[in-house]
């Protein structure tokens, strides 16, 4: 048996940088202090002229939407296009659309966490929260979609007056327990990851109202050790479960249209290529947002060009498992040898749909190709515009994997042709609309960015008045285009 | 609670001041403040994992069992026989489990947090100031009077800012 006969050495010298490795060792060379993380994060609350502006078109569309839902609930569900067979329209896509939107924000926030993504520090908080707000506008179709909305509670699956449970084999039912898990753990998880800053909000505010709120909502934390070291946990397992869901919900949304046995639908690829189109969306989405409030709220040197870069390297990746799947569908629909499904590709791509479908194949396969040049990823205003083509490009999406396949089914006799009513895109402004006053009231409320993260990834406080002991050199290493 | 808390502008010095309590021991128990989480004090202190993973665990498998048997009892109480079908068929009934194994976990992984971290609090804590949740760092180590005067001395040494005595 080995006998020590010295002190062991310390594998960890004082005085030697430790890596954070929870942030990827990432560093902001524009930021200097924690003070000015608290003055700039903070001072991004302050309400400007182009907010309230904002905020007043965001409330004018939400309007629109509510006067046209109130006139649809007047006149019955056929005033938005619904006739037989297409009987899920314009609110099922949105509906889709939507959660596609909300899944980037956990995916930003949670498996980028775990896979220590640098550059999600300083987008993730944005994400979450366009998350969170996407799946209440997603949460609110199904609704739409009803005829009588006030009987919206025969959704939740609870036994009828004889104890007959719902179908649990249905899709449907899936879909209500993936939904809701999803909107609980995703609030859960932005609210677990602002109670550090609502202390810093609880410290700074000087309106004792707003104080007395923001100490309410901080639960008494104090930033203790104690609670330091629970919270890095908790944030962590939160992470570890949150990320298969993210995986699951768009697959079990998927699946509400691959068990229907309709021509279009019935593919076993759809889980992937829904969550693969949810990820492309959201990140759509992220860029959408993101980058006009790094202008707009002097951002820059939080949200580099390098978190950028990085985005659209993931945003070009989704894109082409988007694209490979688009081709492989068409691939088996003429490799199969069954000539309704070769009859309906043939009409989806070049018959009666060709127009949804090639505006979806323009901005969702080509388009994106575009950020393989490192210029373009880098160019702002290119990356905004494109973002714009993708929501659109996916918007279409579902439109083309929806109405065609409703309209074109196995009998001639059933092959129609839909068209969206006004009362359709009233209610699309609507949702937009709906979405956009949360986002904008939460960003004059909340800091946009986490700034407890924030601090960690920037140079921490060093020492000065005490020479015997060598200081510790924080590692800044300025990545080249990196904007200080 | 009495005891004594210094506040130190640098994390070097807390991280010293740290060290040399751990070393000699002279107060009680130590709170540390930091505006951030910050890994060289995780280590200095050493206080081992968080029981934040045994919610995690136990809330996950609560709610994945949960998931299979509310289905299961579901079928089997109103028992149809279609197609020769088994009457509970676990296969659809994983994506109910696996939901609410997630929901479970998760708000079990909250609620162990709140254990562990004592939250909320409804009173003030001893020793924190605003400004630590700023840029400064802040040592609090409970000891009696008597003790009060070699922890100030521990704390100034390793270039602590600011001492005072809270009671």
């Amino acid at each position: 048996m080995a006998t020590i006969v010295s002190p062991l050495p310390e594998t960890r010298p004082h005085d030697a940088p430790h890596p954070n490795v929870a942030t990827a060792n990432r560093r902001l060379p524009g930021v200097h202090d924690y003070d000015q993380v608290d003055r700039e994060i903070l001072g991004t609350m302050r309400p400007t002229g182009g907010w309230f502006l904002a905020l007043g078109v965001a409330i004018l569309f939400m309007l629109i939407g509510a006067c046209t839902w109130m006139y649809q609930i007047y006149w019955g569900l056929g005033v938005a296009g619904y006739s037989p067979p297409v009987m899920w329209a314009v609110y099922i896509v949105c509906f889709v659309f939507w959660v596609g939107i909300g899944h980037a924000g956990t995916l930003i926030s949670a498996i980028l966490y775990l896979f220590r993504a640098g550059f999600r520090t300083t987008i993730y908080r944005c994400a979450e929260v366009m998350t969170v707000f996407a799946v209440m506008t997603a949460g609110l179709f199904p609704i739409l979609h009803l005829g009588r909305p006030w009987k919206f509670f025969w959704l939740i699956p609870y036994p009828n007056w004889r104890l007959i449970w719902p179908q649990f084999k249905s899709p449907l039912v899936w879909d209500v327990f993936a939904i809701s898990t999803y909107l609980t753990i995703s609030a859960t998880f932005l609210f677990i990851g602002l109670l550090p800053d609502f202390a810093v909000m609880r410290d700074r505010e000087r309106n004792p109202i707003r104080r007395q709120l923001y100490a309410q909502l901080s639960l008494g934390w104090r930033n203790t050790d104690r609670e330091w070291r629970h919270f890095t946990r908790a944030y962590l397992f939160l992470a570890a479960l949150a990320t298969p869901l993210v995986l699951s919900v768009h697959s079990v949304v998927s699946f509400d249209f691959a068990m229907a046995n309709t021509p279009g639908w019935h593919a076993t690829i759809f889980p992937p290529y829904f969550v693969a189109g949810a990820i492309f969306s959201g990140m759509g989405m992220v860029f959408t947002i993101i980058i006009p409030l790094r202008r707009f709220m002097g951002l820059k040197h939080y949200v580099t060009l390098n978190d950028l870069d990085a985005g659209a390297k993931l945003c070009l990746f989704t894109s082409m498992v988007v694209g490979c799947a688009y081709l492989t569908e068409f691939f088996i629909g003429w490799y199969s040898g069954n000539p309704t499904e070769h009859e309906f590709w043939w009409n989806r791509v070049f018959g009666q749909w060709w127009w949804a479908a090639w505006i979806m194949l323009l901005c969702n396969m080509v388009l994106p190709l575009s950020l393989f040049w490192q210029k373009l990823r880098r160019n702002t205003i290119w990356l905004w515009i494109l973002s714009i083509f993708i929501n659109l490009g996916m918007w279409f999406e579902r439109f083309v994997i929806f109405e065609p396949s409703l309209s074109h089914e196995f009998e001639p006799w059933q092959w129609h042709y839909y068209s969206p009513t006004w009362v359709d895109i009233a209610i699309l402004c609507g949702s937009f609309g709906w979405f956009f006053m949360w986002f904008l009231l939460f960003i004059r409320q909340m800091p946009i960015m986490a700034i407890s993260e924030v601090k960690e990834i920037s140079p921490r406080p060093q020492r000065r008045r005490v020479p015997h002991s060598p200081p510790v050199t924080a590692t800044i290493t300025p990545t080249v285009g990196d904007e200080v | 609670m009495q005891g004594i808390i210094g506040s130190f502008d640098d994390v070097d010095a807390t991280v010293t001041a740290l060290r040399e309590l751990r070393r000699r021991p002279v107060g009680g128990d130590i709170t540390v403040f930091t505006p951030a989480p910050d890994h060289e004090i995780e280590h200095v202190l050493d206080n081992g994992p968080s029981v934040v993973r045994r919610y995690t665990l136990i809330g996950g498998l609560c709610g994945a069992s949960f998931g299979y048997w509310i289905p299961i009892w579901v079928s089997r109480y109103w028992p149809l026989v279609t197609g020769g079908k088994p009457i509970a068929s676990w296969i659809p009934y994983t994506i109910i489990s696996f939901e609410l194994m997630v929901l479970i976990g998760g708000l079990s992984t909250v609620a162990g947090l709140f254990v562990a971290a004592r939250l909320p609090k409804l009173t003030m804590t001893v020793g924190y100031d605003a400004r630590f949740s700023g840029g400064e760092y802040g040592v609090y180590v409970a000891c009696t009077p008597e003790r009060a005067r070699e922890v100030e001395a521990v704390l100034r040494r390793a270039g602590a800012e600011e001492v005072q005595y809270e009671q």
